[in-house]
């Protein structure tokens, strides 16, 4: 029994060091366990708590240019607004000649992003608002720009979100105008790839790309980014189109979560 | 003593990590202050102390906040904190260039796996932009690491206990 004690405590560190691994492999390995989901949620509202004067302090550093990028926006707003007005009067007359009976709305709750996370690549986002506001998994997350990712982990005051640059992050999306159906995920920096294209779609760069609205999570026709590339390889059934998003992950200080979609019957 | 000093310091580390990592964000890349922490304290501390320590700031950077694999901060920080523990003492015993060899070679392996876990789809498709991330990723963590070495040379550390 000494014995024992004593080659236990001669190798205590490579013992100490096989507890450790086996303790993160578990933690890899049940990542998407309830339990884990839960401490995750409590810790999520702990740190949101202990960040949210940095976040504030972030916020005002940030005000000013913020503001300034609002009114260049809100002048580009005013100016495209003339022209969408026509746009929306024709789409109403033309909806009305085909009887098209329901119209969506979605019901968007505005959250500040209190947290980054602390690793050395961003790949999730905290957002100061959680159960309490009507939060639960799975809820789209946006900005004006596009799709930034979906609700991972709901607290009570807090929400993490699972960003659109996590290697285990998939979105169904669709290119128009071909309107073809493709599964899309992070590559590198903004650049992301879509694969499972029809080999003959027509697809070019510059191509919208939005989400198909297949998902159970993600409405039709939210917005997502542009075509930069197309791969057509000989060998392969498939084509692959690379995109670029317009969000940049790492400066984002507000966005949207989608908490409903109501349906206007016309 | 020692140990309240200690937990006074990995607290600290954590807090400016927390504090400065959003600011020095370049293209999604960040410096990682908690392996610069975490190699220290195994040069300095040895190996045991080292793990323990880079396991409960593996586990809190993971739990402030990580998309997926949840658990690999603990992982790859134990694992650089044990390896590191090999230098332990050993300033004086290797041949300077095998010393700062093997410390490098550590902080590489570090940043391979946590760039293979993050970046999988890059490293099936495209090998050298997989090895771009990986060294850009090592290389900004470096520059700190460097400036660190200014104010705290890696000599002075190993050397913490001796004195």
């Amino acid at each position: 029994m000494r014995s024992l004690y004593l080659t236990l405590l001669k190798y205590k560190d490579h013992l100490l060091f096989l507890l450790a691994i086996s303790l993160s492999l578990v933690f890899l390995l049940r990542n998407e366990s309830p339990d884990i989901y839960l401490i995750r949620g409590k810790s999520s509202d702990l740190f949101s708590f202990i960040n949210s004067p940095l976040a504030w302090v972030k916020n005002m550093t940030q005000l000013q240019k913020e503001t300034e990028l609002l009114r260049e926006k809100n002048i580009q707003l005013s100016l495209q607004l003339e022209s969408m007005l026509a746009a929306y009067e024709e789409n109403n007359s033309l909806k009305d000649l085909l009887d098209y009976s329901r119209e969506s709305s979605f019901e968007l709750l505005a959250a500040k992003v209190i947290n980054m996370g602390i690793s050395s690549n961003i790949s999730s986002i905290t957002l100061d608002v959680g159960k309490k506001d009507g939060v639960t998994t799975n809820q789209p997350v946006l900005v004006p720009s596009g799709v930034i990712g979906k609700t991972l982990i709901v607290g009570e005051s807090s929400t993490l979100v699972q960003c659109i640059n996590d290697i285990n992050y998939r979105l169904s999306v669709r290119i128009y105008p071909s309107a073809t159906t493709g599964i899309l995920r992070y590559l590198i920096n903004d650049i992301y790839e879509i694969r499972e294209l029809q080999k003959n779609a027509q697809i070019n760069v510059g191509d919208k790309v939005v989400t198909s609205g297949y998902s159970k999570i993600y409405p039709e026709n939210l917005p997502v980014g542009e075509v930069v590339e197309i791969l057509d390889e000989r060998g392969s059934f498939q084509k692959v189109a690379r995109i670029k998003i317009s969000p940049k992950i790492s400066s984002i200080l507000n966005a949207f979560i989608i908490v409903g979609i109501s349906f206007d019957e016309k | 003593m020692k140990n309240n000093n200690l937990l006074f310091v990995t607290i600290g580390t954590l807090l400016f990590q927390i504090l400065f990592v959003d600011f020095l964000t370049i293209n999604l890349i960040r410096p990682d202050f908690l392996l610069i922490y975490v190699f220290y304290i195994a040069i300095i501390y040895g190996r045991v102390v080292a793990i323990v320590v880079a396991f409960s700031l593996g586990l809190l950077s993971d739990l402030f906040g990580v998309g997926s694999y949840f658990g690999l901060g603990p992982l790859t920080l134990s694992t650089t904190a044990y390896l590191s523990g090999f230098l332990y003492n050993k300033y004086e015993r290797l041949l300077p260039y095998v010393f700062h060899c093997i410390w490098i070679g550590i902080l590489l392996l570090h940043f391979y796996i946590n760039t293979y876990f993050r970046f999988q789809t890059i490293f099936v498709s495209d090998i050298l932009d997989f090895v771009s991330i990986w060294l850009t990723s090592f290389s900004y963590t470096m520059i700190f690491f460097l400036i660190m070495q200014y104010f705290y040379p890696m000599k002075e550390a190993s050397r913490a206990k001796i004195n």
